[in-house]
């Protein structure tokens, strides 16, 4: 365990640095401290918080917030799914507290140190995740706390922060030309739906099923070229 | 702090449990089944629609900023880099009175 909490501190770092970002914006827009350290430490998972966060601050509906921000979530399942082998053994209790206190570094990194030595394995997993979860809490604490005695920050372009945010997510997520097309085409029919005067939730939802349309249709194409 | 504050974390923090607990019990079925794709792009689209849905109807200097801020995100990679750049475009070409 104390192996993996030790070599997460470097990414643990970089978390903390994204999580005082984080939790400065939630407290401009209405969070208090302690609030954005309960939703750190109960859904632990930086870029689904981001989302509804900013979703709620937008268009002020609870279940847009939290579908966009479970959406974002959606790779979890993938990712728990391949640590199957690494938690064989352990029990219930402890399998569930290894799946919440996983997220994106540690995970990568458990992955990583296995495919070079076997023996990293569940230990690793829960001494890498309780650092990050701990790191990743109390770093959005500190920045809401900073956040909620500041002025207000929309006229420093505040905003734009989240759209920024969003789109350094995006460049995460960007795997390759092959979702080009799909992107475009999401991002036309959002702008297209919302400039209508319909709520940017559901140009969200719009965007979202045309790029999965497209996706559909290229990978029918792919099939049938096969 | 009200109550849709408190359903929005809740709420969140459920979906989260149960999408992590989904992986843990059925994930090696979903990722075998022919809809797995739709788990690997949801996410990506989603991002970006929400960058769509921020930048439509906003003025051409809050696209240009947004330019930017793709140009530092494929050149870093780097979340902070992206936020301070592009906030700083921003903040910068306002102040140009762009």
């Amino acid at each position: 365990m104390k192996h993996g909490a030790l070599t997460i501190l470097p990414l643990a770092l970089g978390a903390a640095v994204y999580g005082f970002a984080f939790g400065l914006l939630a407290a401009q827009v209405g969070f208090p401290s302690w609030s954005v350290g309960l939703m750190s430490a109960s859904v632990h998972a930086g870029s689904s918080q981001i989302v509804a966060v900013e979703q709620f601050a937008t268009t002020g509906t609870v279940l847009g917030a939290v579908l966009a921000g479970a959406a974002l979530n959606l790779r979890y399942v993938g990712m728990i799914a391949s640590l199957s082998e690494v938690l064989v053994g352990l029990s219930w209790r402890w399998k569930i507290l290894a799946i919440h206190v996983t997220g994106d570094e540690n995970w990568a990194l458990t992955m990583a140190e296995r495919a070079k030595s076997p023996e990293v394995g569940a230990a690793f997993l829960l001494g890498s995740g309780f650092v990050m979860i701990s790191v990743w809490t109390a770093s959005t604490v500190a920045g809401a706390a900073i956040g909620a005695v500041l002025p207000d920050l929309e006229r420093f372009g505040l905003g734009f922060a989240f759209t920024a945010a969003f789109i350094a997510m995006a460049r995460g997520l960007w795997r390759g030309r092959s979702q080009a097309l799909p992107w475009v085409l999401a991002a036309g029919a959002t702008v297209a739906t919302v400039s209508l005067g319909v709520p940017q939730a559901y140009g969200i939802v719009v965007g979202a099923l045309v790029g999965l349309a497209a996706c559909a249709l290229m990978r029918r194409k792919k099939v049938a070229v096969a | 702090m009200s109550g849709q504050y408190w359903a929005v974390i809740g709420l969140l923090a459920l979906a989260a449990f149960a999408i992590r607990v989904t992986g843990l019990i059925a994930g090696g079925r979903i990722r075998a089944s022919r809809h797995a794709w739709v788990l690997d792009e949801l996410p990506g689209l989603i991002v970006v629609s929400l960058v769509a849905s921020s930048l439509a109807g906003q003025p051409p200097a809050t696209w240009l900023a947004a330019g930017i801020a793709v140009g530092v995100a494929i050149g870093t990679n780097h979340v902070i880099a992206t936020m301070a750049l592009g906030m700083a475009a921003f903040a910068g070409l306002g102040w140009l009175g762009v």
